[in-house]
């Protein structure tokens, strides 16, 4: 038997409940469970790509990871150490292990801000290195992104929106990280510039060993990215496998909706493909559905599924989901 | 089949404080009845803003549309004063725009904001124009229509303030739908709804769409005919299959190969290096000519003409495409 190699980082049950508050004291009335029992590895140099629709509650599981919300509850084990109770120093080595690829390069830049300073900014908060390095460190990772050093002098407004990305990514970067976590890292780029990132990304990845966690809606790039992908659906993982195991045999319902939603471009195979569309909408995380929470808009609900939370469990191996019908499905469908 | 729109060499043009941007430059094609046009392209490829001006809604003095043709049937939509025009849209050709929630008024229900242009539009009563506003919205798959009429935009979610704006586009049961990028801010799921919903409405009304998309797969399933824009010109024109199986011009093929791919998700992207031109700041020859691996010295002088690559209606706008293709097959 292989011994399993210790992962990056481990999320056990992680939960995010944000408070709906009202009234002149901000009474507490509600909480909405943008996250609510979120387990996953992810391993050195791995990407695993983290999909579903807008308020599933992808990006809160990125920033929890990072700390940069606190988490209600649940585990997260970065190198074996948890994460969520680390203090002071520590806490400041371990964060510079972990970084964020933001959405919007036009917002995450300050624009007062030199290329420069911008890229050295990590470098100068955690203080090892001198003034000097710093310049040499920047001049390396504008090398490293594809952008040229003469540039370093200039304001990010001055940039497209690609090359924006590619000072956020430096950035990202400067510390070198061993978990990068990419928020719609390239959703508000143009189609061939998107091309260029995501080709960038990978390159780093295999220079630099790092891993990936790439939240993302579009599932063509997220398969092209990922190693494993995970489906999350108002606040919870549907389904976790392989890339190509989970397009190609998708087990959940979820999953088989989304993935047949998905345009592809080829008008051959547009023109004979079936589509499953889903009724409805994703329902709010403030009343999320008793028991299975896609059981509102699933054509197999029966019973146990409002009676009864689905079990995240291994169907075959290293293939996981939530939902008590699978085998039922599969038997039934016959082919 | 009869042409419905005919836009002959159409170019459009801002004053900005960085100079004047030409975001539409010598831009041809005709439309036949019945037919869904997708139209691909990236931002500042001109893309939405040829819709706005066969719409007329350049508004001078920043914009200005400074020549061609734009007609809609025998109309010649550019002459016309703006009191036709506006009898013109909405009743002849309608727009639905990607952001549903700026293009609905905020402090006005659903209802009024249809009834407004049945009214208007249709000279119906009130009583008959809610009969029919409320049939509209059971038409775009809206459940209890008579009691979201009094809804506020803000109380329905993206895909319904979609659908909304699309029971709105085809009241006055216009020849012409223009959607411009109808589904980029909705989720995949809502998304394929609106397709499947616009594609039934295009089957049942004979409706003629222009759709305005940047997702290559969405226009892959929905077009009959492609127009591939890139700094506001048509660099290459075909039936669906021929562009997407056959593409020639090397923007083109750039396109296609920047996204992934169904059958091998193992290699890398194709993608295409540099970004696109400053549109304020354009140079003879061709436009794509800094991003292309194909450039001969021809394509620094002079922007190419439009050669017909085989008799099935493909176009193209490159100086070399048949060594594009062939280096292609390879």
């Amino acid at each position: 038997m292989s011994i399993e190699p210790e992962p990056l980082i481990e999320v056990c049950e992680l939960r995010k409940y944000f408070p709906i508050s009202c009234g002149l004291f901000a009474r507490k009335i509600d909480q909405i469970k943008a996250v609510d029992g979120v387990s996953f590895r992810i391993f050195r140099g791995e990407t695993l790509g983290l999909v579903g629709e807008s308020g599933s509650g992808k990006t809160t599981v990125g920033r929890t990871l990072l700390r940069l919300i606190e988490p209600t509850s649940g585990q997260v084990l970065f190198e074996g150490e948890d994460f969520r109770t680390v203090k002071g120093p520590k806490l400041r080595s371990m964060r510079r292990r972990m970084q964020m690829i933001f959405q919007d390069p036009y917002a995450s830049l300050n624009p007062r801000m030199r290329v420069e300073e911008l890229i050295g900014e990590p470098l100068r908060v955690q203080g090892e290195l001198r003034r000097d390095a710093i310049g040499r460190r920047v001049s390396e990772l504008l090398d490293i992104v594809g952008l040229p050093g003469e540039l370093r002098t200039r304001y990010a407004h001055e940039f497209s929106g690609g090359q924006r990305q590619r000072i956020g990514i430096a950035r990202a970067l400067a510390l070198s990280p061993s978990l990068v976590v990419c928020d719609e890292a390239i959703a508000s780029l143009d189609v061939s510039i998107q091309a260029q990132i995501v080709n960038l990304l990978e390159d780093l990845q295999d220079r630099l060993g790092l891993a990936y966690l790439f939240i993302a809606h579009d599932l063509g790039m997220v398969r092209h990215i990922s190693d494993r992908i995970a489906v999350m659906y108002l606040g919870k993982i549907m389904e976790l496998s392989d890339r190509n195991e989970i397009y190609r045999q998708p087990l959940h319902p979820y999953t088989k909706a989304l993935i047949s939603a998905v345009p592809v471009p080829d008008p051959d195979v547009e023109a004979v493909r079936g589509r499953i569309v889903l009724e409805g909408e994703i329902p709010s995380p403030a009343e999320p559905p008793s028991g299975c929470v896609f059981r509102t808009r699933c054509k197999y609900a029966s019973s146990i599924c409002s009676s009864k939370v689905p079990e995240f469990r291994e169907i075959k191996p290293a293939h996981f989901a939530a939902c008590h019908l699978i085998e039922k499905i599969e038997a039934g469908s016959g082919d | 089949m009869t042409d419905l729109l005919r836009i002959t060499d159409l170019k459009v043009s801002f004053r900005t404080e960085v100079g004047t941007v030409h975001a539409v430059n010598g831009v041809s094609y005709t439309l036949s009845d019945g037919e869904v046009l997708g139209v691909v392209g990236e931002s500042g490829s001109g893309k939405s803003v040829h819709a706005l001006a066969i719409m007329r809604l350049i508004s001078p003095p920043s914009g200005t549309i400074d020549g061609g043709e734009i007609r809609l049937r025998e109309l010649d939509l550019l002459s016309l004063d703006e009191a036709s025009m506006r009898r013109i849209r909405g009743r002849e050709v309608a727009m639905i725009f990607q952001d549903p929630i700026s293009s609905l008024n905020p402090v006005l229900t659903v209802g009024f904001q249809l009834l407004e242009t049945l009214q208007l539009h249709l000279g119906l009563s009130r009583a008959a124009a809610t009969q029919r506003a409320s049939e509209l919205l059971n038409l775009v798959g809206i459940s209890e229509a008579v009691r979201r009429l009094s809804s506020y935009p803000h109380q329905l979610s993206g895909g319904m303030r979609q659908r909304v704006m699309i029971a709105m586009a085809i009241a006055c049961e216009p020849k012409l739908i223009i959607a411009d990028e109808p589904t980029t801010a909705l989720d995949v799921t809502i998304q394929a709804q609106i397709i499947e919903l616009i594609k039934r409405l295009q089957r049942e009304m004979g409706l003629t769409v222009i759709w305005i998309s940047h997702d290559l797969g969405v226009i892959a399933g929905l077009a009959r005919n492609v127009n591939v824009m890139y700094a506001g010109h048509v660099v290459e024109r075909g039936p669906v299959r021929s562009i997407y199986k056959s593409a020639r011009h090397p923007y083109t093929l750039g396109l296609l190969g920047s996204v992934p791919n169904l059958g091998d998700f193992s290699g890398r992207l194709k993608s295409i290096p540099g970004r696109p031109p400053d549109m304020s700041n354009l140079h003879a020859g061709c436009p794509f000519l800094p991003r292309c691996a194909h450039a001969t010295s021809q394509c620094v002088t002079a922007m190419p003409p439009i050669d017909i690559v085989d008799g099935d209606s493909h176009a193209v706008r490159c100086w070399n495409w048949r060594t594009v293709a062939g280096i292609k097959s390879l």
